[in-house]
């Protein structure tokens, strides 16, 4: 297929299609033009299909396709919460005599939003217990951040539902774009879990549908000078300075060398990297000795959730109720703020006497 | 090379705890006249309903399509559509049919180069499968 055809296919899948069923006559009045009439603006039918409603059969099936459908039972909650609010101006522009003005997702997108980022932050706390605090901030938006929301809202196959219109930046307001649209849906969806049901429930969902995605924590992990950072690390668990020592070489004077270089404190071997010279395989040596301390994860079983302390049930978290069981876990050594974007004057660290 | 915040995301990992089953509409379109519609008609008139009641994470429209033969149409969400003719097809063929669109994933057909491994001996654990893994009950 040509790239042409390609491209009326794809922008063909994106204009939206109307279901007969939410349209009592077609075609639509404005559609007509009559010969001897005042000019009027002319029809256009891309916009036309763009402010229908969407049909209640495709709203009940997004809604069965997600888990949702004994939750959100009512049909104008997913209407809700597929509206964007970029869609509302030009309803109101083009429909100034409707009364009924379709509802906008913005209050619950803002309501999701929050507690997607309540659900991810504890979990990733919990899990990561050693990951640097700018680095849990990238896992953060890696997890639950606007590229992510838009690609599940697609994978949902909210796409067809969506109601929103395009907007580009102003001075007073920020662009819309799709990905900005799209992402609005799964945060209202946790928001509309958490009304109609409760806070366990919205975080099941937050935890099956966002949570469980693959993301590489070790990617987002870069050092400025790994030796300098493990001397610090080392230095704060009270162990003995690091030493690199070479494990393995083979061809040293060729044009392809191989050193394998261990890094050490006392007789443990903190990390071990390969590389074409003895320094970057030092380099490569500290690195790994860091991403093995960064990157440890507790198992499964043993997250415990802050969350489980509100109220389990119907309600929101202002109610009083029984709560679920929480262990606060140990806390660890703080981090070291080496090539830290931290200014803060506070006193240097002392190192923790195991 | 930096950590760019608009380029964080996550990679797809459908199954591992929830399921999203890929097909989201089926288009079932036939003639009211010609004969070679008569067993797509069949079909739904008798089969239909327990159909889309099995499948509630489906939309189905019957649509008309005048002196034409009858195809079946499934969309699914990664914006591609299946579309397959039931012209000489029984109402169990129409359902096969129907069937190959559900399980499908909408993923273009590419194919394989390599032979498949043919084995002998079952597998140990089952062969997963989406479609039969427990739905988020929520």
């Amino acid at each position: 297929m040509g790239h042409v055809q390609k491209r009326l296919l794809s922008s063909a899948s994106r204009l939206a299609s109307v279901s007969p069923s939410v349209v009592p006559k077609f075609p639509p009045r404005d559609a007509f033009i009559a010969e001897d009439e005042v000019a009027r603006p002319s029809f256009d039918p891309e916009l036309w299909a763009s402010l229908q409603p969407a049909a209640s059969s495709a709203l009940s099936s997004f809604a069965h396709r997600v888990g949702l459908a004994s939750v959100i039972s009512s049909e104008d909650d997913v209407r809700q919460a597929c509206t964007h609010p970029s869609f509302i101006e030009v309803y109101r522009h083009h429909y100034p005599q409707e009364k009924r003005i379709p509802k906008s997702n913005q209050q619950l997108s803002a309501l999701g939003n929050s507690l997607l980022g309540l659900f991810a932050t504890e979990y990733l706390q919990a899990k990561y217990p050693y990951l640097p605090t700018r680095v849990q901030k990238a896992a953060l938006t890696a997890h639950v951040g606007p590229a992510t929301l838009a690609s599940v809202a697609q994978e949902m196959g909210a796409a067809p539902l969506l109601k929103w219109h395009r907007k580009p930046e102003t001075p007073t307001s920020p662009s819309v774009l799709h990905a900005d649209a799209l992402a609005s849906i799964p945060r209202s969806l946790t928001a509309l879990i958490y009304k109609k049901h409760s806070l366990p429930y919205a975080r099941k969902f937050v935890h099956s549908y966002f949570l469980t995605r693959q993301v590489d924590h070790r990617a987002m992990l870069k050092f400025l000078d790994p030796k300098k950072a493990l001397k610090e690390m080392v230095y704060r668990f009270g162990r003995e300075p690091p030493k690199s020592r070479l494990l393995k070489e083979t061809g040293r004077f060729s044009n392809s060398p191989v050193f394998v270089v261990g890094v050490y404190s006392g007789a443990d071997k903190l990390g071990e990297g390969f590389g074409s010279s003895l320094k970057m395989a030092e380099f490569r040596a500290a690195e790994d000795a860091l991403h093995r301390v960064f990157l440890t994860h507790r198992p499964e079983h043993e997250i415990q959730l802050p969350s489980n302390t509100f109220p389990t049930g119907l309600g929101d978290v202002f109610r009083q109720g029984p709560q679920g069981s929480y262990e606060p876990p140990e806390l660890t050594a703080a981090e070291i703020r080496y090539a830290s974007s931290d200014n803060s004057k506070a006193a240097p660290i002392r190192p923790r006497r195991v | 090379m930096s950590v760019l915040r608009a380029q964080l995301r996550s990679r797809a990992a459908n199954g591992h705890a929830a399921f999203l089953p890929q097909i989201r509409k089926l288009v079932f379109e036939f003639c009211t006249s010609w004969p070679s519609s008569h067993p797509t008609r069949a079909f739904l008139l008798n089969s239909l309903q327990p159909l889309a009641r099995a499948n509630p994470h489906v939309e189905i429209v019957v649509k008309e399509r005048i002196h034409k033969e009858p195809i079946v149409r499934g969309l699914y969400v990664n914006g591609r559509d299946k579309v397959i003719s039931l012209k000489q097809l029984e109402p169990t063929g129409i359902r096969k049919k129907v069937d190959l669109l559900l399980d499908s994933s909408g993923a273009k057909i590419k194919p394989l180069k390599s032979r498949p491994v043919e084995s002998s001996t079952e597998s140990p654990r089952g062969i997963w499968s989406g479609l039969h893994a427990p739905r988020p009950n929520l």
